[in-house]
């Protein structure tokens, strides 16, 4: 059973109550999963991956705590869901967590409506005024099935005015089972608050994961959104930024290294919808052997969005000739004094600078890394918690001594 | 030390070099003239095993080793050093630990303890101050934004840390001012003994001046058409290069 089909099997036995959500379930039905005659779908396609046998929200294996040690990155403050259900959660002087359930779900396309009809897990994260957290907070949805299974969680943190929060992100499946991931998180961002916001997605070749971040912020507030797509059979993230006061800005910061037959698409979006923002964006994307990614990132200025600075790149590096990248900045400007800069590069690595190091006596798949690591530096040099770095680079440097031997 | 004979080289079907034959023993100091497109940087870059080149025929054996069975960095392990007319740019590593990758893997290759950090940069900070370097110099990226006459220095201070028995320094005294020529000329002074050899490409005697030359070769049309003592390289400056070119034109039409 495709998982359309398991979809609906599933509604059937669960039938939705409230109008919300069944008006949100038959826009799904209507639009069906994405194909590529969807624009915002036009290089990326599931088609294949849904015709696979699923289940929807299955119950779920007993996971150990072993497991659970192997795939938490042991941080002092951990949100823990094991198949779906939130099991642990930190205690923390002025913020509240709590597990969640959107009342009121709003979508934008069949997958937020798939989200919004359905999804009944998540958290909830409120930070009150005037706290900042030194220590990051880490989530992870921890998962184990014997059948591919499709699960969902809708989240959503809310920073009150003035506070300050850091959060590490990672989904881990278990299971050597499909493991589809559609997943939402609110995010807002009240007066000058700040969130440092990081998708660790080292994910593994039986992840399929639908990533939706919308971060809607207040005046003076600042957000930064780092991915770090290090692997997985597909990944699609829809990031969504609205500026809807005065002096915000929005930072997003990717590294993609991706594999064998690997698929990362990342879709951005930035409405710059006051005066007086920023936003700045730097992908940096690696494609080995037959992996392929794509990158669309929209920016969009309106009238009365005037001194605006936003800055998007988006580089790529193909290190082999069956990998590919489709990237495609949008910009649409409706202000006139702004400055907007964006660039996007696809290339190799440089054969004049691979033969000067090695006439230096650096061997060739030295080189090789080294002007990899140089190229991804830059993004990387961004994070600004030390351990994700490290497993960035750790990843990277595993990907490219598998592929280059 | 280095034997090339009958070196036949190009890219694609362009022919580059067309038979070249040149002895260069330890101790010595060899100078390679010529115009301009001759030959020369094609010459320096199949000696260290640039692969875009194709090699047509010929050989080139390195104490008694064929240098043309080796990978680029194996031909670097075993001495050989190549200062280039055109430093690339490496963004995203600095000086100290491009150096550091470069000397371990050589370390590693000859069968040597590593070096300790300590005496790794104690050696860099020997060298730069042979070849009056500025500091902060060491963690900048390599070549990145590095002036022309910096790019120049910059080799020459990697062949000081990699102490090869074999440079080559292509065209390494363009872009020098003359303080400049003098501190590098020294340094390669320095760093010469009877164990290894130098070959200079240039195309000005002023460098020979300071870079004594034992034999000077005219390369015209990737062939050596005349070798002399280093009194040809005073008369080339003198008469220039047509006198000889137009009767080895001649020759091989
Ligand atoms: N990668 C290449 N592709 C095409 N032609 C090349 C390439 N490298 C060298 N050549 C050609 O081979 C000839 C010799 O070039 P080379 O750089 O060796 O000359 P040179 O003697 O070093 O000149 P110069 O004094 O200007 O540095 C030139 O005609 C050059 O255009
Ligand atoms: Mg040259």
């Amino acid at each position: 059973m495709g998982l359309i089909e398991a979809i609906k099997k599933y509604n059937l036995t669960n039938p939705i109550s409230n109008v919300e959500n069944s008006d949100a379930f038959t826009y799904f039905l209507n639009n069906g999963i994405p194909t590529n005659k969807n624009e915002e779908w036009k290089y990326t396609s599931l088609k294949q991956l849904v015709s696979n046998d699923f289940s929807v929200e299955a119950e779920g294996e007993e996971i150990s705590q072993e497991e659970l040690d192997k795939s938490t990155l042991k941080t002092e403050n951990q949100i823990i869901f094991l198949n779906g259900e939130m099991v642990q959660k930190p205690e923390i002087d002025g913020v509240s967590i709590t597990s969640y359930t959107d009342k009121n779900p709003s979508f934008e396309d069949a997958f937020t409506a798939l989200n919004a009809a359905y999804a009944k897990n998540g958290y909830r994260i409120h930070v009150e005024k005037n706290v900042h957290l030194n220590d990051s907070i880490e989530v992870i949805f921890l998962s184990k099935n014997t059948t591919n299974n499709f699960i969902q969680y809708r989240n959503r943190i809310d920073l009150n005015e003035n506070s300050s929060i850091k959060i590490i992100e990672h989904f881990k499946c278990l299971d050597k089972n499909l493991c589809f991931t559609n997943s939402l998180t609110n995010i807002n961002l009240e007066k000058s608050s700040n969130i440092e916001f990081n998708k660790l997605q080292n994910h593994n070749d039986f992840q399929i994961v639908v990533d939706n971040t919308i971060i809607n912020q207040d005046e003076k507030s600042y957000s930064t959104i780092n991915t770090l797509l290090l692997g997985g059979k597909f990944t699609r993230n829809n990031l969504s930024f609205y500026q809807n006061g005065e002096y915000c800005e929005s930072n997003m910061n990717g590294v993609v290294i991706l594999n064998n037959n690997e698929f990362g698409d990342n879709h951005t979006y930035v409405d710059h919808k006051k005066a007086n923002c920023e936003s700045n964006e730097l992908y940096k994307g690696i494609y080995l052997n037959k992996s392929k990614g794509v990158f669309n990132g929209k920016i969009m200025v309106r009238p009365d969005a005037q001194k605006i600075n936003a800055f998007q790149a988006n580089n790529n590096l193909l290190l082999s000739e069956n990998s590919s990248i489709n990237s495609k900045p949008q910009l649409e400007i409706y202000a006139d004094d702004v400055k907007c800069s964006h660039g996007c590069t696809i290339g190799q690595l440089d054969d004049d600078a691979l033969f000067y190091m090695r006439t230096r006596g650096i061997n060739k798949d030295d080189a090789k890394t080294i002007l990899t690591f140089a190229f991804a530096s830059e993004a990387i040099e961004k994070l600004t918690i030390a351990e994700l770095a490290d497993i960035t680079k750790k990843e990277m440097e595993k990907k490219l001594n598998l592929s280059l031997n | 030390m280095l034997k090339i004979e009958n070196l036949k080289a190009g890219i694609e079907e362009v022919k580059i070099l067309n038979g070249i034959d040149l002895s260069v023993n330890a101790g010595e100091v060899h100078a390679i003239m010529g115009p301009n497109g001759s030959g020369k940087s094609t010459l320096s870059a199949v000696i260290a095993g640039n692969e875009s080149y194709e090699v047509e025929s010929g050989s080139i054996i390195f104490e008694g080793e064929d240098l043309l069975e080796l990978d680029p960095d194996q031909r670097a392990h075993k001495g050989v050093f190549l200062s280039f007319q055109y430093p690339v740019e490496i963004p995203g590593i600095s000086v100290s630990n491009f150096l550091k990758a470069a000397i371990s893997e050589k370390r590693k290759q000859l069968g040597l303890d590593p070096i300790s950090a300590k005496d790794l940069l104690g050696k860099m900070r020997e060298k730069m101050e042979l070849l009056n370097m500025k500091k902060g110099y060491l963690s900048r990226n390599m070549n990145e934004g590095f002036s022309g006459g910096e790019k120049k220095r910059n080799e020459i201070f990697q062949m000081a840390m990699l102490e090869p028995k074999l440079a080559i320094l292509d065209e390494t005294d363009s872009g020098l001012d003359i303080d400049a020529l003098k501190i590098v000329a020294n340094g390669v002074n320095k760093l010469k003994n009877k164990k290894n050899a130098t070959i200079v490409i240039t195309h000005y005697q002023r460098l020979l001046d300071y870079i004594i030359p034992d034999y000077v070769h005219v390369l015209h049309n990737g062939r050596i058409i005349k070798s002399g003592g280093k009194e040809l390289a005073l008369e080339l400056e003198e008469k220039g290069y047509d006198w000889i070119t137009k009767e080895a034109d001649k020759k091989w039409g």
